[in-house]
């Protein structure tokens, strides 16, 4: 349906309303999984975890283990043979070779935190304990740590079902792509390597499953962002009767893609609940989180640009490599990020020819899966790292070679290369408008050749970045993503009373669900937005639907929210207009009634007691009882977002320490809900954007033992480090979704990398600096400076031999941290 | 982890080889031995409690000695469980010379850490397996330097030769003998010992 783009006064569409969220959760009323209360006799879960990255267990003693008192019970993957099958995430598509992963490894551990044994005793305390006990003998087998080392000849296969060890690989060329490449005059190309990531959602992981013999019904709750897809997994692995399953996310503390997958540890804990009648808990604490939480982006992007020498973008090679750890996530599967990398790489630009070649990888390490902006935002640093070398090498300025090739409103509706459509955008308004906010012309006027003032190296850098937002079943159909299902639903109901409750098929993580669904709600039914209340995460009432992950709340859980919203006041108009004896079309709500013209009007109370026949009025006839609608919401076309990030960055020569000055972002994200939720995903996108560009990797050593499980080691930014940032909206409303609304949760994040990126290679032009790895920290920087040719792109070490160095990075920031006030 | 060192003992070569024939001074030495046992000629078996940061564990260790080229150097390789802290294993290659009259000894260590230890200790195996090293050393140094050369005899045992008051009249081969397996074990344990960091 054609979204209505008046906007009128005492609209809440659009309104920047504090979030309905806040109040309790700033008042530690917050009920997150380890604050539910635990029944009487719950019991505790801690698994034993292998200390080898590839290994064959070949005894696992458990006798002293088990003889602690207060231990129930401890299994090993042997006991739990057949009983619950394995995971395995079936993606449909051409070069895909799925692969089990059983929930308690049997023969073989492939990553350092795997688990072999589950320990069950009365309390946390006594099963680390007993943990601790259970002797397990491995036998070595050869570690593979990265991509280069797994596609090797005489490399072992990591899984017995797959030939090698590449689990997924597509290829495209564009028919004229040869000679296109051949003819340019300029190609400017490079190797990007990006570390790994650990997600670190402010919340680790956990879950408490209930079991009830007397119906046979459990109930899971677990901190997710996909509360059906794990109950559907629980029913087909354990072989349950879905109907006796409920699944609930509390409040969840965070997620960003690393609760997007069904884990081992939901399935046990639910199995072992049934199976020993008791409640069973389990929470993950950070080190483990850093160690068995989905991991992201450790990719190698060989990519190389072709141009006319004025500055034309004519095409672009790329060749990626994704390592996607021991097994593949599920639902999401290998081919998520290798799949998407390639899609994104074309980026805001006309680019008419295009090849690429694209691997996911299995190694022995911690399983990868979606992180914020998946494959993006190391797709769209590649390509905003060469336009600006390109703009370099070939006379021009970074912004006027983005001029040249920023799709603007002619092109469009634009298909790329790869077939993806662009039906709306403000490419080139947003470009414009994040220029002239960063008074860029002014910026460069100043500039100097050495890049220096106050000491310090300055620098700019510009990023012209897309998402693709709101993605519907024929998306993820056509991505062979058979088990994510693609619609969401919501079930809008007014209740005797006259007041709202919205139950979605969603799961909030922070995203603001309760207010921005709220919001639209309360507009369709005109009653005030404290007479809504939204419920997510709970798979007891409403609708099935998908999760919350991809950017999809918005344009999904929005469009389904909205039509359910729609039908609902058609009825509250058809039984007001019965009783009124008007037009229903002549009726409008607003302030909780229903108005005809002149006074004529009847409360929406009325209008529910009425509906549920609690009134001395009837209802008029054919209509039925209850004031509710259950609709669901599939777009046809993912809606596309776009952005220009522009950041200013500092360099201290001496310490290679960079500090970010300031930071300019215009978006668009279609219709805007609540502009103060769409500034916070973005000033979050851009933290987490920052945070991986300038300190964040995840390192193993040669033999696969991860050496950064804890906060001291993995290094993420505060406060300190955070700009302030100037978020300025463009709304060009999205034709092909119902409410007009695009994503907006990733956008942040996939420009915040290239624009700090571009920004630390404008102020080392003097050295000539090629930016081709993450993270950026202090002394990378200062080896950048000293090799004034630049490092060769590739694989950045992870011997412990980079260990001293780091270390000298790591004090660098702790004095930057500590020299900043703070406020305890 | 590869680490490096020396250290210069005042005491002479004889004394050093001594001193470390008793196995309660190398006992007293080692921080954290709680026990020694010798398996045969080239094994030995040890327990040794210690710390890595927040960690602390005690580690049972199996060491094996190799590549003797008496009485210049001699590998020594192992490995070391800590349980659920972790576990360790590498080799020290150690080389001995005269220094004037003294004794400079040289280690050179190639060493792995896997579990809990490397998760969270690996910024500080560094750190501490020189910290114990050098108080290895110091204990060792203030255990023989203090003796003076004649009293050695009194506290090297001899399982296969009665003690006598003249050290330097004992076969040379059977010093030697006892000597290169107490040293060994001195040095097994610290190797051990740095492993396990």
């Amino acid at each position: 349906m054609a979204a209505d783009h008046s906007r009128n006064e005492g609209d809440m569409i659009g309104r920047a309303l504090p979030r309905k969220e806040d109040d309790p959760l700033l008042r530690g009323l917050g009920s997150f999984i380890d604050d539910i209360q635990e029944p009487a006799g719950t019991l505790h879960a801690v698994f034993v975890m292998s200390t080898h990255a590839h290994a064959r267990i070949v005894e696992i003693d458990v006798s002293e283990a088990i003889r602690l008192e207060g231990v129930v019970a401890i299994y090993t993957g042997k006991e739990l043979a057949g009983r619950i099958k394995p995971i395995t995430s079936d993606i449909v598509q051409p070069g895909y070779q799925p692969v089990k992963r059983q929930v308690l490894a049997t023969d073989r551990v492939r990553f350092v935190g795997e688990a072999v044994a589950v320990v069950i005793a009365e309390n946390r305390y006594l099963a680390e304990d007993a943990a601790e006990l259970v002797r397990v003998d491995y036998e070595e087998l050869l570690p593979l740590i990265d991509v280069d080392q797994a596609v090797q000849a005489d490399a072992p296969k990591l899984h017995d079902e797959t030939t090698g060890n590449v689990l997924f690989q597509a290829s495209f060329r564009t028919p004229r792509f040869d000679e296109v490449f051949a003819s340019a005059d300029h190609v400017v190309r490079d190797s990007f390597q990006s570390h790994r990531l650990a997600v670190t959602a402010m919340e680790p992981r956990g879950c408490l499953a209930v079991y009830q013999r007397r119906n046979d019904n459990l109930t899971l709750w677990t901190s997710t962002q996909i509360p059906h897809i794990v109950r559907t997994a629980i029913s087909n692995l354990l072989d349950w009767d879905e109907t006796r399953l409920r699944v609930i996310a509390p409040d969840v503390g965070g997620a960003f893609g690393g609760k997007c997958s069904v884990y081992p540890e939901e399935l046990l804990v639910s199995f072992l609940a049934r199976e020993l009648n008791a409640p069973v808990k389990w929470i993950c604490d950070r080190r483990e989180d850093l160690m068995t939480t989905t991991q992201g982006r450790e990719y190698r992007f060989d990519v190389a640009l072709a141009f006319r020498k004025d500055g034309t973008l004519l095409g672009a090679l790329a060749k990626i490599d994704c390592n996607i750890g021991a097994y593949p996530s599920f639902p999401l599967g290998a081919s998520v990020e290798a799949g998407g990398a390639a899609i994104y790489l074309p980026g805001t630009y006309r680019m008419p020819e295009y090849a690429y070649e694209t691997r996911a990888i299995t190694t022995t390490t911690c399983p990868s899966g979606v992180y914020r902006g998946v494959a993006a935002p190391v797709a769209s640093l590649a390509t905003e790292t060469l336009m600006d070398r390109a703009a370099r090498e070939l006379g021009l300025d970074p912004a006027e070679i983005r001029r040249k090739n920023v799709l603007v409103a002619s092109d469009l509706p634009y298909t790329n290369a790869v077939g993806a459509r662009y039906l709306t955008g403000s490419f080139d308004t947003c470009l414009e408008r994040a220029l002239a906010a960063a008074n860029y012309a002014e910026v460069r006027r100043k500039q100097s050749g050495d890049r220096l003032r106050d000491g310090k190296l300055h620098g700019i850098g510009i990023a012209s970045v897309l998402e693709h937002t709101g993605q519907g079943t024929l998306r993820y159909r056509q991505r062979g993503i058979v088990y994510v299902p693609g619609f969401d639903g919501a079930q809008v109901k007014v209740e005797p009373n006259g007041r709202a409750i919205a139950w979605v098929s969603q799961c909030t993580q922070g995203q603001g669900h309760l207010t921005a669904f709220a919001q639209i709600v309360a507009q369709e039914l005109g009653i005030s937005i404290d007479e809504v209340t939204v419920i997510e995460g709970d798979t007891g009432f409403g609708p099935y639907g998908t999760g919350t992950f991809a950017s999809r709340g918005a344009v999904i859980a929005g469009g389904a929210t909205l039509r359910a919203s729609t039908r609902v006041a058609e009825k509250i108009r058809r039984i007001a207009a019965h009783i009124l004896k008007v037009n229903a079309s002549d009726l409008k709500l607003s302030n909780g009634r229903v108005y005809a013209s002149g006074e004529t009007s009847m409360s929406i109370r009325e209008v529910a007691a009425v509906a549920h026949s609690m009134d001395a009025r009837a209802l008029p006839d054919g209509e039925s009882f209850g004031l509710e609608a259950t609709d669901y919401y599939d777009p046809q076309v993912a809606p596309t977002s776009n952005a220009a990030h522009i950041a200013q960055v500092s360099i201290d020569p001496a310490t290679g320490l960079v500090t970010i000055e300031s930071y300019v972002v215009a978006h668009d994200c279609g219709r805007v809900i609540n502009p103060l939720i769409v500034e916070g995903q973005i000033h979050g996108g851009i933290v987490q954007g920052l945070s991986s560009v300038l300190s964040e990797a995840l390192r193993y050593d040669q033999n696969g033992q991860p050496i950064t499980v804890s906060l001291m080691d993995y290094l993420l930014s505060t406060s300190v480090d955070c700009p302030d940032m100037t978020v300025l909206h463009e709304e060009t409303w999205s034709p092909g979704t119902a409410g007009g609304f695009k994503g907006v949760g990733e956008g942040g994040v996939i420009g915040a990398l290239p624009a700090i990126a571009n920004a630390v290679a404008d102020a080392l032009v003097p050295f000539d600096a090629k930016i081709n790895r993450l993270p950026l920290l202090p002394h990378v920087i200062v080896e950048l400076m000293r090799s004034s040719s630049g490092l060769p792109g590739g694989h950045e070490s992870t011997a412990l031999g980079e260990r001293n160095r780091l270390h000298d990075s790591v004090a660098v920031r702790e004095e930057h941290a500590q020299s900043h006030e703070c406020i305890s | 982890m590869k680490q490096s060192g020396e250290f210069r003992l005042s005491a002479s070569q004889a004394n050093v080889w001594d001193a470390i024939n008793d196995p309660e001074t190398l006992q007293r030495c080692i921080p954290g031995c709680e026990s020694v046992e010798k398996i045969s000629n080239v094994e030995l078996k040890a327990t040794i409690k210690s710390r890595v940061g927040p960690i602390s564990a005690t580690f049972k260790c199996d060491v094996r000695l190799s590549d003797l080229d008496p009485p210049n150097s001699y590998r020594i390789s192992g490995q070391g469980s800590g349980g659920a802290a972790g576990f360790a294993k590498g080799g020290a290659n150690l080389k001995l010379a005269a220094d004037g009259t003294g004794t400079k000894l040289l280690y050179d260590v190639d060493a792995s850490v896997g579990g809990k230890l490397a998760q969270i200790g690996t910024r500080l195996i560094d750190g501490t397996a020189r910290k114990f090293a050098d108080e290895f050393f110091q204990n060792l140094a203030k255990a023989v330097d203090g003796a003076p050369a004649a009293q050695a005899p009194a506290t090297a045992p001899a399982p296969s030769e009665p003690a006598t008051t003249a050290p330097a009249s004992q076969p040379k081969r059977v010093r030697w003998a006892i000597g290169f397996v107490v040293l060994a074990i001195a040095i097994g344990l610290v190797v051990v010992y740095l492993l396990s960091r």
